[in-house]
């Protein structure tokens, strides 16, 4: 007997005067001890069952049709009280932003105490059983680390806090939504280890939600892929993620970067997913308008599912099969060759960057944090650069002083020759052509009073050409260059998407067709099928109109697809730098090679994660 | 071509209208407040009688409906005989006059060291924090007193100490809302896209802080409204012979057992504006707030 | 976390210094450098010449107005705050009779401010989605917009005046004497266990209270409120409800510890508002504090007791505001740590 098993579920909300059916037919079951995988991009529905398991449906979401087993018995079928004794006890939950997940004016030990009061033990067992789970997750001073508050702890520490109150009660069943999302690469592979080593220790099965498919096939037995309430795939992880089958799994794994094998460009799926308002209006296979191989059968009706073998199975029409195959991309161009005596566009020398800060009393306590320790390099015109780096590198430091957000404490920048801070204070207007900047969070980046129309022209208010005819043209162009639908220009940006604003910001900077531009993680926050556009029109930039690039990010395989140079930066430092390829391939630092490490390998059977389970 | 511009202007102002339609707190805060609008502006015409005429025959005279009412006094007359509904009818002209320009005065100050504060930050922020810090170390009902006092009295005298008095909450308020905008990205683009200090202020940060503005103005009129009234319950605020309404509820007060409807009547009235602002102000508050318009489009 | 308390104390006290300093300055120059003569508010209709140079050397108007001010900064140092030109007694020795009337006023106000707000934004909390809050947010919104002032009148006139239930004037009934002690007659009676008098200063206590306490709930019922709902949508409370928690405790031991922190802000920003409710409400109900003090003081123009009443005000003030940045670091954890 199942665990967990959803038997053809159907969840519908009521919204704005209709019903709509949130989750269509969902059917899986998860056996004791083991783990199955549910990947899918941000609104595929992927959270909504981790609330039905926990009861915490928003207003106006009730289970349409289908059952829900726990253990056999139906939940829909309990009460609240009997829910609620299960949860926490013989079912427990991993949430997703582990310093928000904890009240922050208690201690973890307080809280802790409160869970295990719940658990119904007794109150003299409690303290030691809390130390002891605390070791278990190898927590170093696990007495002390009662006596603190969440807000004294980094996002791992706390991760680990949470992963063993999830466990101390024993449970049957651990749902975990997007675990390591919040977490650095290292910090992720460590906690995934964790999960595996409590989940050996008490048999409990698991259920993993997650964005990225090579994580959860490192993890689980099964993965299930969602797409827009449907269950389009399911299946042992390695054939998902090395055969899938559903035309929507093969476009998703071909727009992942990778850190091996020959670099190819990115196939970008157009448009982006149907969100809950659409739901209505799409009948049949929700992905049909961006499927390739789409026929008429797909609008109709339910296409049948397509069994392969060892339970591998796809919601999908059989010609799909064959008609669904993506092409591989066309094997990247070499880079340009970097023309030699020519005056390099940026060059860093001996930079530096401190912050202050007073505190004490009277403020007379100073102290200081080095951002930047003594960074240099030099970077010619046309080149792709890469700087990587994990939250508090440095890396962001770095962009903002290469457009003059910050001066240097230390040491000399030259952009085009000239000093970008002096740029910003005395000749802003004239130097806009020097350096531009795109920002990671575009919610923030692009005021959300203006029109898109107004935002990529912008930079032409109050030049005396920014007459409305003139804007609008040039707006025209810049929303042709940047893939938007001209439909959009009228719109403001709550109502664009994720990647429509990012393209927008991206515009707004080609307008004044700067010479250098940063990109400040402006993947991060993406679906990883829109991901493909925004670095595939950075590409397009830099080999049509010239433009060097500094692209700043986390994630190895997306600077690898797009950087020939990189950059490697650990607390303020560059620690590797070179070739793009030399690096990934020879990496010489061990910090260079405990990042590449601890990314979820591509192919399943490779053992990960190599790096070990550190004591925090 | 100017159809675009001028649609999303006029996109904007449908979208405003909108807004304020769907709220019915909006709706019924700004009929109550046009009300007394039309009541402060028409007053000779819809007054029945005039408001200093004392007619010593007919002193605390009661409503026309009890059997002692003369209908030409409607609501009956105070201590020296003169019409009470008159005179509270007239007494919106104080009360509304008070209310705005001390609004409008308080909100010009408090909003430009607001913006200066927020934007500049380090000394001027400093420095502004600490003179709206000491400003705000004596209860408010205190400093208008003692600025009376100094000033003398006189309508205008009512309206600086009170733009003197409570520039500081706008401020104070204003300028948080300026640190939350001042950190958004969309401000640095614009600065690396080239444009100078005071353009960014008028054009990205103030417009982000306008709702705000808006509905603290709307909430400092009726303030306004009352503090006036308390002022001339001591006796600090307008001339005797000027109808308000403080004064009125001061002079009832004394006669309170005989002829409550004195002093009742400016209550009331007082009490309706007060409410006519609030819903107002607070409706506006939800009606103007972006996150609550133009939902996404997934 | 003591550390923290002690140097939150220290700094606000610092910082104190200054700004009675100035704040006294700036007092000192409205009431006697502005427009409206001093002089000629305090002199009879008839009064001569030489009236008028006598009254000028008396109240020390001869001396240039930053000469005045060192004279009374230094009388204030040994105690001397001047004498009252209305009552003709000692500034302090008014004050100091006065001041512990409303020091018991406005602790009454609030305590029963806290009593009628904690329970009514939670109630105010639960409604919500319901039809029952229309209901309720229009009440609030009718409260608010009624002054402090205003309840009190209403208050007089039904309870005292209509119904005469309770006492609206003074502080103890007249033929009672008043005991020697801490000036708050709470306290002395019950030391004394004198029933029947604390019993009757309770019941003139009664109505001012309440009226302060009307005046200032609608306000923190609201921010409770808005902090509730805030505070029910946060992760950790999601985390909470997931791990099995009955929705009553993550209400109490989650959600209303975080809650009361804005509302203690707004408590404590807005206690000038109450501290000035206090001036008409003791007028109203002659009681008799230094609120009542200081309305008879701006009628009269009486310059060294409204200096004094200033002085106090913002001494007690500054101490009310330590009082609260202390109490909001005791339950704020994220403010105790030092780096």
């Amino acid at each position: 007997m199942n665990v967990l098993e959803f038997d053809h579920v159907t969840l519908n909300a009521v919204l704005d005067g209709g019903t709509v059916q949130v989750l269509r037919d969902v059917d899986f079951g998860i056996a004791r001890g083991e783990t199955l995988g549910l990947v899918g991009e941000s609104g595929a529905g992927k959270s909504m069952i981790g609330r039905i398991i926990s009861g915490l449906l928003p207003e106006g979401f009730l289970i349409g049709s289908g059952t829900v087993r726990f253990n056999g018995e139906s939940l829909g079928a309990m009460s609240e009280a009997e829910r609620r004794q299960l949860l926490g006890g013989k079912i427990a939950f991993i949430p997703q932003e582990p310093l928000t997940a904890l009240n922050p004016v208690r201690t973890i030990g307080d809280q802790f105490d409160e869970y295990l009061a719940h658990l119904m033990v007794p109150r003299g067992e409690r303290h030691a059983i809390a130390l002891r789970q605390l070791s278990d997750v190898r927590l170093s001073a696990p007495g002390e680390m009662l006596l603190r508050y969440p807000h004294e702890l980094s996002g791992g520490q706390c991760q680990r806090v949470l992963i063993a109150m999830a466990f101390s009660g024993n449970p049957s069943l651990v749902v975990a939504d997007e675990p390591t999302t919040a977490l650095d690469v290292v910090t992720q592979a460590q906690i995934m280890q964790l999960i595996a080593m409590q989940q050996a220790r008490s048999g409990t099965a698991l259920l993993f939600i997650t964005h990225d498919l090579r994580l959860a096939a490192q993890v689980c037995r099964n993965i299930g892929v969602m797409y827009a309430g449907d269950m389009v795939e399911f299946g042992p992880a390695a054939a998902v993620l090395q055969a899938p089958i559903h035309p929507y799994a093969k476009s998703l794994l071909a727009a992942m970067p990778s850190l091996v094998g020959r670099r190819r460009m990115l196939p970008a799926l157009f448009e982006q997913m149907p969100g809950l308002k659409m739901f209505k209006e799409l009948s049949g296979c929700r992905f049909a308008s961006r499927c390739g191989a789409r026929d008429t059968t797909c609008e109709a009706g339910d296409a049948e599912r397509i069994v392969g073998d060892d339970g591998h199975w796809a919601r999908c029409g059989a010609s799909c099969l064959i008609l669904g195959a993506v092409e591989p991309g066309a094997l990247m161009p070499a880079a340009k060759e970097v023309r030699s005596g020519v005056d390099p566009i940026l060059t860093f020398e001996d930079v530096r960057l401190t912050y202050h800060a007073s505190r004490g009393l009277l403020g007379m306590k100073k102290t200081s944090f080095d951002a930047v320790k003594s960074v240099s390099f030099s970077i010619q015109p046309g080149e792709m650069i890469g700087i990587i780096g994990e939250s508090g590198s440095g890396k962001t430091s770095i962009g903002r002083l290469i457009v003059g957000l910050e001066r240097p404490s230390g040491g000399n920048i030259r952009v085009n020759g000239h000093d970008p801070r002096d740029r910003l204070d005395h000749n802003a207007y004239l130097g806009r052509q020097d350096a531009q900047m795109i920002f990671q969070d575009p919610q923030s980046a692009l005021n959300p009073r203006r029109s898109v129309m107004e935002l990529l022209t912008q930079a032409m208010e109050g030049t005396g050409e920014d007459g409305p005819s003139n804007r609008s043209s040039r707006a025209n162009r810049l929303a042709n260059d940047v893939r938007l639908p001209p439909d959009c220009l009228d719109r403001f940006p709550s109502q664009l998407s994720g990647g429509q604003k990012q393209r927008v910001n991206i515009g707004r900077a080609l307008c004044v067709m700067p010479k250098l531009i940063v990109a400040d993680e402006i993947v991060s926050g993406l679906d990883v099928s829109v991901q493909a556009h925004v670095l595939n029109l950075l590409l397009e930039m830099n080999r049509e109109h010239g433009i060097t690039v500094v692209f700043i990010s986390h994630d190895l395989a997306v600077v690898r697809y797009l950087c020939n140079r990189v950059f490697l930066m650990n607390r303020g430092e560059i620690v590797e730098s070179g070739n793009a390829e030399d690096v990934f391939s020879c990496p010489q630092h061990p910090y260079t090679r405990m990042l590449i490490d601890a990314a979820p390998p591509e192919s399943v059977g490779v053992k990960w994660p190599s790096v070990s389970l550190a004591t925090m | 071509m100017i159809a675009v511009a001028g649609r999303s202007i006029g996109t904007k102002i449908r979208d405003f209208i909108g807004a304020i339609q769907n709220s019915p707190r909006v709706l019924v805060g700004a009929l109550i407040v046009l009300c007394m609008i039309v009541c402060a502006v028409f007053a000779p015409w819809i007054a029945p009688n005039d408001p200093s005429i004392q007619d010593l025959a007919n002193t605390l005279l009661p409503p026309m409906w009890s059997s002692v009412g003369s209908r030409q006094f409607p609501f009956g007359t105070d201590a020296l005989g003169r019409c009470v509904l008159s005179q509270v009818i007239y007494g919106t002209r104080i009360a509304l006059q008070v209310g705005f320009l001390a609004a409008t005065g308080a909100a010009v100050i408090g909003t430009t060291l607001a913006l200066a504060a927020g934007y500049c930050g380090g000394k001027v922020d400093r420095a502004i924090g600490y003179l709206v810090d000491l400003w705000m170390s004596l209860p408010p009902v205190v400093l208008s007193l003692t600025l009376m006092v100094g000033l003398g009295t006189g309508v205008g005298n009512v309206i600086l100490s009170i733009v003197l008095v409570d520039w500081t909450r706008f401020c104070r308020v204003v300028r948080s809302e300026v640190l939350v905008v001042r950190r958004k990205d969309f401000v640095s683009a614009a600065r690396l896209l080239g444009f100078g200090h005071l353009r960014i202020v008028l054009r990205e940060i103030l417009p982000s802080v306008a709702p705000l503005i808006i509905t603290l103005f709307t909430l400092q009129v009726g303030i306004g409204v009352i503090v006036e009234a308390i002022l001339s319950f001591v006796g600090m605020s307008v001339p005797a012979d000027t109808p308000a309404w403080g004064m009125m509820i001061a002079d009832g007060r004394s006669d309170i057992h005989a002829a409550p409807w004195v002093a009742l009547l400016p209550i009331l009235a007082m009490f309706m504006t007060v409410l006519g602002l609030n819903l107002l102000g607070e409706g506006l508050r939800v009606a103007l707030d972006p996150r609550l318009r133009n939902r996404d489009a997934r | 976390m003591f550390k923290a308390l002690a140097q939150v104390a220290l700094r606000r006290l610092l910082d104190a210094v200054p700004t009675v300093f100035l704040l006294s300055i700036v007092v000192f120059v409205v009431l006697r450098a502005l427009p409206a003569d001093p002089l000629a508010l305090l002199l009879p209709p008839n009064a001569t010449q030489a009236d008028a140079a006598a009254m000028k050397v008396a109240m020390g108007l001869d001396h240039a107005v930053p000469v005045q001010f060192v004279f009374w900064l230094r009388d204030a140092f040994n105690g001397d705050l001047g004498t009252s030109i209305s009552f003709r007694e000692p500034v302090t020795t008014l004050i100091a009779n006065a001041l512990p009337a409303t020091l018991e006023l406005s602790i009454a106000g609030l305590a029963l401010a806290l009593l009628i707000s904690v329970p009514g934004g939670l109630w105010f909390f639960a409604v919500r989605g319901q039809r029952k809050e229309v209901v309720a947010d229009l009440a609030i919104v009718s409260m608010l917009s009624i002054p402090t002032f205003l309840w009190g009148l209403l208050l007089m006139l039904t309870f005292g005046v209509a119904f005469g239930l309770l006492p609206f004037a003074g502080r103890v009934d007249s033929d009672a004497i008043l005991p020697s002690g801490t000036g708050l007659l709470l306290v002395d009676y019950l030391i004394r266990l004198d029933w029947r008098n604390w019993l009757s200063a309770l019941s003139h206590l009664a109505l001012p209270a309440t009226a302060l306490a009307l005046g200032f709930s609608p306000m923190v019922i609201r921010v409770l409120r808005s902090s509730l709902i805030e505070a029910s949508s946060e992760a950790y409370v999601m985390a909470a409800r997931q791990r099995g928690l009955s929705e009553t405790r993550v209400l109490i031991a989650h959600m209303l510890r975080n809650a009361a922190l804005p509302a203690i802000t707004l408590i404590g920003a807005q206690l000038g508002f109450l501290f000035g409710g206090t001036l008409l409400i003791e007028s109203i109900f002659s009681f008799p504090g230094i609120g009542n003090l200081m309305v008879q003081a701006v009628r009269n123009h009486d310059l060294p007791l409204i200096q004094g009443i200033v002085l106090v005000f913002c001494i007690t003030t500054l101490l009310i505001n330590t009082l609260v940045d202390i109490l909001y670091v005791v339950l704020n954890p994220k403010l105790r740590k030092s780096s």
